[in-house]
């Protein structure tokens, strides 16, 4: 039963990074290969506050997010304006550079050595509770102007452009509630595992993180979650493939980019709409 | 110790430049950043190692080095041909976009990395001493042997890229399927063709970068994720050009090797992230200035 708590919480942690990138890439199109940097800061600010400076839980939670947040604008500021292939670089190398900064401040960090004695507070009520208002702010920002405005982005900057959309903020503001979201993960992540380490941040996790919108489908965020849960859980499935499991876990993956490059949702949504035709409670409209 | 570190700075930049160069290939050919190389240089540094052992009775340094770069430049062609079919050859056929070749192209990566770690279960390796001699003075400082080869078959390989490029048949239609892969296939050239030709080139290229990445640092799985040096390299030369991406390259190593001096190997990404960021806002279209237009 602990061995299932300790899933459950893990793809909790993962589905609320997943769904920064989510922002960032099925929403806006751009590539984060740095996301997993702003997890760490989240972690970090959160567990050092908490340990070296006794700073009460909520506001040190509250600090690390905005920590994160700052980190997305020193990262958004500059780079919004650039091509999209840049914003994958910029992230890229911010992403290492916060694991050597890590690694550097030993007095503050622990260096390579991590940082360890963070308080467990991270159970299961408050990762679902996380999730469920995650998730809601999440399709609340999709179903905005915001969101709309970053879908006509995503399929052409010039013409969301012309059509007086103000495309440099709004890839800044996407940035910034992705760089929230991904720091408040890294909160809960360092608050379950009560262990942190320059690491487990690499540009390798950012990419898989990626890699799960994928598959879940771009363009749509139901699929994104389902990918999340289904991908978090699938090593666990595999473990009797011990060593061979993320080698299945790639092929997999790479069977359902190459046939079916939509993802496994395509651009479906689970919407209050589509589940009472699920349900089949309202006829299909006439057409 | 000015002299030193730019010529380290140089040999380390011709490494990064192989692996820079294959990425600005592909990305002319096929539009997308393949990080699967990452993977193929994993792959062939152990194919080198694997070379090295078994010929290390029968030959010595010079010959044997060479052996070992041909072993694991053959073995880099052929995993990128393999690539190429299993990842690419659909995507290619349903006219997917850029993003998903890409995705399919880490995954790719990432799968061979994990193939290495389960045969070489995560032990390091580190190849033989290839030459009796470590160090030769030049320019009144001591220049490492290996840095000097590094160097100069970096070189090479890239003269011979060129040659391939610029006065071949196969080079000319890999040019042409830069510009458009559909009217190639009009003009009777086969597109499978070249595409795979450009990958094993990019492979190859990988294979001996790889080689030369186990020699400088040990043989473990992730070596292979420093194909990330080749991708800032290439981004920083302008998306898609192979000088940019040389020059891009060395100016890369050139400043990694003095950050390294200056303040430490653990401080350097931070300082190299800095410039490169200064270096983007100075000059958004990369060093070769090509301007991509954006679709308009």
């Amino acid at each position: 039963m602990d061995y299932f708590v300790s899933t459950v919480i893990f793809t909790g942690i993962a589905l609320i990074g997943v769904l920064g990138v989510y922002l960032i890439t099925g929403l806006t199109g751009l590539f984060s290969l740095g996301q997993a940097a702003f997890m760490a800061i989240g972690g970090y600010v959160s567990a050092v506050l908490i340990r070296n400076y006794n700073v009460p839980v909520v506001p040190a939670v509250a600090l690390a997010i905005v920590a994160a947040m700052l980190a997305a604008l020193l990262v958004g500021l500059p780079t919004v304006r650039l091509r999209r292939d840049y914003i994958s670089l910029v992230t890229l190398g911010f992403g290492e550079a916060i694991v050597a900064l890590l690694n550097n401040s030993a007095n503050i960090t622990g260096g390579a050595m991590g940082i360890s004695g963070i308080p467990q507070l991270t159970t299961l009520p408050v990762v679902l509770v996380s999730v469920v208002v995650c998730l809601a702010l999440v399709i609340l920002y999709k179903n905005s102007k915001y969101g709309r405005q970053c879908l006509a982005l995503r399929s052409d900057e010039l013409a969301a452009k012309s059509m007086g959309i103000d495309v440099y903020r709004l890839k800044l503001i996407t940035f910034l509630f992705a760089g929230a979201l991904t720091g408040y993960s890294g909160v809960l992540f360092g608050f379950y595992t009560t262990y942190l380490e320059p690491a487990a941040f690499n540009w390798i996790i950012s990419a898989e993180w990626t890699i799960i919108v994928f598959v879940g489908g771009v363009n749509s965020l139901t699929g994104t979650v389902l990918a999340t849960i289904l991908l978090t859980w699938l090593p666990e499935f595999l473990r009797f493939a011990s060593e061979w499991r993320v080698a299945i876990y790639c092929v997999i993956v790479l069977l359902i980019v190459n046939y079916r490059t939509a993802g496994i949702m395509g651009e479906r949504e689970l919407s209050p709409k589509t589940l009472r035709r699920l349900l089949g409670r309202t006829k299909e409209a006439p057409r | 110790m000015l002299v030193q570190n730019i010529l380290n700075g140089i040999s380390l930049g011709s490494v990064y430049a192989l692996i820079a160069v294959g990425f600005a290939l592909i990305f002319n050919v096929l539009k997308f950043s393949n990080f699967s190389q990452g993977g193929v240089m994993t792959v062939t540094a152990y194919a080198g190692y694997v070379a090295s052992r078994y010929l290390s009775d029968r030959l010595d340094s010079l010959v044997l080095f060479a052996a070992v770069l041909a072993a694991a430049a053959v073995s880099g062609a052929v995993i990128a041909a393999a690539v190429e079919r299993l990842a690419f050859r659909r995507l290619r056929r349903t006219k997917s976009e850029p993003v998903y070749y890409f995705i399919s192209s880490i995954t790719m990566g990432i799968l061979l990395e994990n193939l290495i770690t389960i045969y070489a279960s995560s032990n390091f390796y580190s190849y033989p001493r290839f030459f009796a001699t470590s160090a030769v003075p030049l320019f009144g400082v001591n220049v490492a042997v290996t840095d000097m080869m590094m160097f100069a078959l970096s070189i090479a390989a890239l003269l011979a890229l060129l040659f391939i490029l610029h006065r071949t048949k196969i080079g000319l239609g890999i040019r042409a399927a830069c510009f458009d892969v559909n009217t190639v296939q009009l003009m009777g050239m086969n597109p499978d063709f070249l595409v795979t030709t450009a990958l094993m080139i990019s492979g190859a290229l990988g294979g001996v970068s790889g080689v030369f990445l186990g020699m400088n640092y040990t043989l473990y799985p992730q070596l292979g994720q420093m194909v990330v040096k080749g991708f800032v390299a290439s981004v920083l030369g302008g998306l898609g050009s192979i000088h940019g991406a040389v020059i891009g390259a060395v100016l890369l190593g050139i400043l990694e090797i003095f950050f390294i001096s200056w303040v430490g190997a653990g401080w350097a990404p931070v300082f190299v992230f800095i410039v490169m960021l200064a270096f983007l806002l100075v000059r958004p279209r990369g060093i070769a200035g090509i301007i991509v237009q954006e679709k308009a």
